[in-house]
């Protein structure tokens, strides 16, 4: 187990080097001269050849990446080219955001996704486990942004009215600007209050103001829900048919054959044990919603780091691209790591081994 | 291990945190409000010997701090259009002190004499301004007003109807019906005070055949164009000047829509058997020109297939496009402008004048010279002769087709009132109010870069700035004439080169200091001179300085080789 | 996305069992057989052949061309709604269907037949719908099923030599593959077709490229298993050269976990090209790709929903078919499923 861990640690080393690598890359095959973008028709030779000297784009690659390398390990990620923002000023801005649709979406999906898979499996053929897998399939095959759309017709336009209305953009109503936790606490800032200040729905705990909190909450449904449905599909889907796999084992059949009641062979010997790979697929959701945050926060109108990032694409902002990418991928690493590792907990199998 | 894994975590944590960290608290808070009025010192920059050298290639000569509430500009030529240009937000008057503070960028937290004040910035989600008690004017009757944004008119449309917000701008095409019908809702259509054309860059082959230009001016067929893509209130463009700004043509010669000439031209020009142009490049971006790029894309290529023409479309990213267009690449375009400032200078100076950018190729001498005797002659009919002469080559070469004057709204609750659409799209948010409510939520098409308006060109940062920063003069609330503001009062000499403006007493910046001569001089000057430490701004182009009077004192050094 | 990988683990495509030779063809006769029998891959293998049906024959049953704009010729208008003919001729003069016909009528469900029918209604530019949703299944087909077999070509060959070759070979070749997947599959696709220009060329290229680890992990996994087999041993001692274990042995028996793979990773290729196109990224803006399509219309959105439901629901008519063969042929073949 301790050498499954290291291993596993070691060999994310020579990825964690390959993500730098891929960033800068990215960002530098990108058609198009920054200077160009940003100087726009005053880029002349001399005034491009100034600003490239001042973001450093005239050194050899390797002493660009070297740069960047060095500065990414002391925690640099450049400036916004178009904004005038350090990077990570924007990221401690924004990546609070994506977190927070990312995990409710994710929350929506296993807590729906979960139990629909063990009531499809546990009775299989049913009517039920036929409309789970209907469901499933269809809910696999809709795109994000064909469903987002759709959920903003119904909830904004044609529940227009009635209680179930549901603002169609943004992330809190026009003009509320909850005070920072840290503020109301009277305690200094730093970053990671700053961060944590940036999820609306912590946020608005810290500071008990549950109006705030539930219209935060209100604004995260749809795209919470558009985001999720792909992933609880998969998960429904995951859990049925492993709940199935299980149950055709043997020690499942001794226990029935004990005469156990059948909500305890599920409940204890089952479930426990169908709910492995699941874990797995649940940790792999979570770094593929970042994808779907770019079409879900375009469709929505909220400025989370999959919007941040394809505008930084397409307007050539490669410091935005670089340090955006970077951290993302490594969040989808760093989660395979923790799903691998919780996996090796849960799996008796692969303790031994 | 358990130990050894945490640690491992630890770090990685740590790391990720460290990423997030760094850089971010220098937002000081900028001007401190208690800053002592130095006695007024009398400021004046005098740089006449430059005008008509190599090196300078701009219109201003000097500035002058006359007394306290007293400013001169001098000029090297004469500008009819000089009030109309103060007047444009752009040039926007800030304290020399936060100027001097902020290191010439107040990007994040303008100050300014305006009806409102920046409260809050959320990047990314709205702008919060709130009333400047101390204003000078009448006090604004909405204490709140929120700036949000989308770019889909359907998601403007739908907060609006849901009551999230007040006021929207850029309804869409098939969205006026859906608007004018409601009764809780208010349609306001803006005068067009712009021109959408297609281009073409005469220097690449086979577009330096004019016949061919002239021979695409009358294939397009106008009327089907504005029937089917545009909103009410647009117009047939006839010249490059829409309607609304001064030396507008009345009845000038320009293309109709005649397919049989078209291909007689086409055959003069040697394409008897029609011909492939290549590239027809626009960008998808919705403007007030062009409410639907796609669609009259789709619909030019067609109406030129009719007459043996064909066509690629070449959708490009917004940035890169006029990017492309600005440095000569794009052959064929669809592109527009609307007003800045509502004088013809503004429209034909910038694109065909002497120093435009090479957007159409090389230019041609002989418009050059109409539009230099155009821009520097005051007496008003002899003027419109220039420009109606101006019309006359543009028709002839063609390297512009104008094709339409388009009309937009903005729409609002019907209980907003005072609620106007400017044809300069600078509505006035003072000028509004709503009955029982302490805010008004506008939603735009986007967020702006940044607020020091100097150094923005996008209307979306404009109309914040609007609301925050006043310049010597303004343009009247909803229309293009030019009122006092700053400035009670201005005189010019007879030969139009020297300006005199006389400030209103009284008035204070938001962190409490007093407007005085010196801010104005300073406020121009750091954007005039392009060697002064202070000359920094977002990216640091200035484009509407140097539109608006020709160029910078010590210009980055001409291109070599 | 990425998410659709998972189905199939490389675990479980390293356990199917392994064959030689002659029961290859019998084992895909079953497993074909045993995907009909099941009734949701029946419906998935009927939305293909309608799929396919209108592809190949889309100059017949679209009533006018793929560009065709409308306006001039019957003097119609952009977005103009559906018009239906539900009175035709034949049908007898019956006052019970007469009073049918003009509730239909009078609901919006009809238009007299006096008015040209488009089913679907016209876009934007007066253009028929619905002869362009049936253009469309031609690209989206061509286009998700030739991203799907570059990808799976390449992957292979990559899973191939890694696998065979092993050692450090295989292990850098494994970390690259890491680094790929460690990208959100859709970012790193914009940024492909951003670096090479938008055009459904580098559209078709970014979504193939992003999903080769995926197949390169499941053949490699293969080979590592059927390496050991004793008839691959056998092989070896009798002298059989390298390329051909890996064209006799390796190869077929690779074939069962890439089959399943590639039918639902035409599904996700079907996504995320609509995705890029909605983005505007695709291809040529005038063409009738429904991704585009419903990126055209999307702030018709509240005024002519239908503008943006039928791409959409073509889409996901399109994912969804390749999604429940996919699935079907899974549990044909995956023997764990086999009870």
């Amino acid at each position: 187990m301790l050498r499954f861990t290291v291993r596993r640690l070691i060999s994310s080393i020579p990825v964690l080097f390959g993500i730098l690598l891929a960033t800068f890359v990215i960002a530098r095959v990108i058609p198009g001269d920054p200077c160009q973008a940003a100087l726009q028709e005053r880029a002349t030779p001399d005034a491009c050849a100034d600003f490239n000297e001042r973001y450093g784009f005239n050194d050899p690659m390797i002493v660009q990446f070297g740069g960047y390398v060095g500065d990414v390990l002391s925690g640099d990620l450049g400036e916004s080219i178009r904004l005038r923002q350090p990077v990570t000023d924007l990221l401690v801005e924004r990546l609070p955001v994506t977190l927070q649709l990312s995990l409710a979406a994710l929350l929506i999906a296993v807590v729906v996704g979960v139990p629909l898979g063990v009531l499809a499996g546990t009775r299989h053929g049913s009517k039920t486990d036929v409309a789970t897998i209907v469901g499933a399939n269809l809910g696999v095959s809709i795109p994000v942004f064909v469903l987002g759309l759709i959920l903003q017709y119904v909830f904004a336009k044609q529940l227009h009215g009635t209680p179930f209305e549901l603002p169609p953009s943004g992330q809190l109503t026009a003009g509320t600007i909850p005070e920072p936790f840290y503020e109301v606490w009277g305690i200094g800032e730093n970053t990671l209050f700053e961060f944590i200040s940036n999820i609306d729905l912590v946020n608005a705990v810290l500071i008990w103001r549950w109006d705030i909190f539930f219209d935060a909450l209100q604004h995260l449904i749809l795209p919470a829900l558009a985001l999720a449905t792909i992933p609880m599909a998969v998960i429904a889907r995951m859990t049925r048919s492993s709940l199935l796999d299980v149950l055709g084992l043997d020690y499942v059949r001794t226990a029935r054959a004990k005469g156990l009641r059948e909500r305890i062979v599920i409940g204890r010997h089952a479930l426990r044990n169908s709910l492995l790979p699941v874990v797995t697929i649940i940790g792999l959701s979570l770094g593929t919603l970042v994808g779907g945050a770019i079409l879900t926060e375009t469709i929505f109108n909220i400025t989370g780091v999959g919007k941040t990032l394809f505008d930084a694409i397409s307007g050539r902002d490669y410091f935005v691209v670089q340090g955006f990418t970077l951290v993302v991928a490594i969040g989808f690493v760093l989660i395979n790591l923790i799903t691998d590792i919780v996996y090796t907990f849960l799996d008796p199998k692969v303790r031994v081994s | 291990m358990r130990r050894q894994r945490l640690r491992w975590l630890t770090l990685f944590v740590a790391f990720g945190l460290v990423v997030a960290a760094c850089g971010g608290d220098d937002d000081d808070e900028s001007g401190g409000g208690d800053t002592e009025e130095a006695d007024f010192e009398a400021v004046a920059i005098d740089e006449s010997a430059q005008c008509g050298t190599e090196e300078y290639a701009g219109n201003l000569a000097g500035i002058e701090a006359v007394d306290e509430l007293t400013v001169r500009f001098t000029l090297c030529n004469p500008d009819v259009a000089f009030p109309a240009k103060v007047a444009f937000s752009a040039l926007g008057i800030f304290s020399a002190e936060q100027l001097e503070e902020t290191g010439g960028a107040p990007i994040d937290a303008p100050i300014g004499t305006g009806p409102y004040k920046l409260e809050a910035w959320e990047r990314g989600s709205q702008i919060v301004l709130t009333a400047n008690e101390d204003y000078w004017g009448d006090a604004p009757a909405v204490p709140t007003v929120v700036f949000r944004w989308s770019a889909e008119s359907a998601q403007r449309l739908v907060e609006l109807q849901s009551g999230s917000v007040d006021g929207i701008d850029n309804v869409g095409t098939e969205d006026f019906p859906t608007v004018a019908d409601d009764a809780s809702l208010q349609l306001l259509e803006r005068d067009p005070l712009n021109v959408f054309y297609l281009g073409f860059n005469v220097d690449k082959p086979p577009f330096d055949n004019e016949m061919l230009r002239q021979a695409i001016g009358y294939a397009i067929d106008r009327d089907r164009l504005i029937e089917n893509f545009y909103p009410e209130g647009s117009q047939v463009a006839d010249q490059f000047l829409p309607p609304g700004i001064n030396m507008y043509e009345e009845g000038a010669e320009g293309f109709t829509y005649d397919p049989d000439r078209a291909r007689d031209l086409l055959a003069q020009a040697g394409f008897a058997d029609g011909v492939d142009l290549g590239a027809l490049s626009y960008r998808a971006e919705p403007r007030p020109y062009l409410p639907q790029p796609p669609q009259v894309a789709s619909d030019i290529r067609d109406q030129l297939a009719q007459v043996g023409i064909t066509v690629t479309l070449d959708e490009q990213e917004s940035g890169a496009f006029i990017d492309n267009a600005n440095t000569g690449n794009l052959s064929m375009y669809m592109l527009g402008w609307g007003a800045d400032f509502p004088d013809a200078t503004n429209f034909w100076d910038f694109h065909f004048g002497e120093g435009a950018s090479p957007q159409f190729g090389t230019g041609f001498p002989d418009l050059h010279e109409v539009l230099a005797d155009a821009g520097s002659t005051t007496d008003e009919d002899e003027r419109a002769e220039l420009y109606a002469e101006a019309n006359g080559l543009l028709f002839q070469h063609a390297q512009a087709l104008p094709i339409a004057y388009g009309g937009s709204a903005v729409a609002f609750k019907a209980e907003v009132e005072g609620a106007h659409a400017s044809p300069l799209s600078n509505e006035q948010f003072s000028a509004m109010s709503l009955e029982g409510a302490d805010q008004l939520v506008w939603m735009q098409n986007g967020e702006p870069s940044g607020l020091y308006c100097a150094d923005e060109t996008d209307g979306e940062a404009l109309r914040v700035c609007e609301q925050i920063n006043e310049s010597l003069l303004a343009y009247e609330v909803g229309g293009t004439e030019v009122v006092p503001s700053l400035a009670e009062d201005y005189e010019s000499n007879d030969d139009l080169t020297e300006w005199t403006f006389t400030l209103r007493e009284g008035v204070t910046f938001h962190d409490g200091s007093a407007l005085d001569a010196g801010d104005v001089v300073e406020s121009y000057r750091i954007q005039w001179d392009a060697a002064d430490p202070l000359h920094v701004g977002r990216d640091g182009l200035f484009t509407y300085f140097e539109a608006l009077f020709g160029g910078f004192l010590n210009p980055p050094p001409p291109e070599e080789g | 996305m990425a998410i659709e990988e998972i189905p199939l683990s490389e675990q479980a495509a390293a356990e199917i069992p392994v064959v030689t030779g002659g029961r290859q063809r019998g084992l895909w006769r079953d497993a074909f057989r045993q995907t009909l029998r099941k009734r949701s891959a029946k419906v998935g293998v009927v939305i293909l052949a309608l799929l396919l049906i209108m592809a190949v024959f889309a100059p017949l049953i679209a009533p006018y061309g793929e560009r065709e704009v409308l306006i001039a010729t019957e003097g119609l208008e952009p977005r103009t709604e559906p018009c239906i003919h539900v009175s035709v001729a034949w049908i007898p003069d019956v006052p019970v269907l007469r009073t049918v016909e003009s509730f239909l009528e009078s609901n919006g469900f009809s238009c007299p037949s006096d008015e040209p029918q488009h089913l679907m209604g016209l876009d934007g530019n007066a253009r028929d719908v619905f002869s362009r949703i049936v253009y469309g299944a031609r690209i989206s087909l061509v286009a998700g099923i030739g991203a799907v077999t570059f990808a799976v070509v390449i992957g292979t060959v990559i899973g191939l030599i890694s696998g065979f070759v092993g050692g450090r070979t295989d292990n850098a070749v494994m970390r690259v593959m890491d680094v790929l997947l460690a990208f959100p599959a859709l970012l790193l696709a914009i940024a492909i077709v951003t670096a090479r220009g938008p055009g459904l060329f580098n559209a078709v290229l970014a979504v193939s490229v992003v999903t080769i680890p995926v197949y390169a992990r499941v053949v490699r996994s293969r080979v590592l298993s059927v390496r050991e087999q004793d008839f691959v041993a056998a092989d070896r001692a009798l002298g059989v050269s390298n390329t051909r274990i890996l064209g006799h042995r390796v190869l077929p028996n690779s074939l069962t976990p890439l089959v399943v793979q590639a039918t639902l990773g035409v599904a996700t290729a079907v996504l995320e090209l609509a995705a890029l196109s909605f983005v505007g990224l695709g291809g040529d803006p005038d063409q009738a790709e429904w991704g585009r399509m419903l990126a055209l219309e999307r702030n018709q959105l509240f005024s002519s929903p239908h503008l943006v439901f039928y791409p959409g629901l073509m889409i996901m008519l399109n994912v969804l078919a390749f999604n429940l063969i996919g699935d079907g042929l899974r549990d044909a073949l995956d023997p764990r499923l086999n009870r």
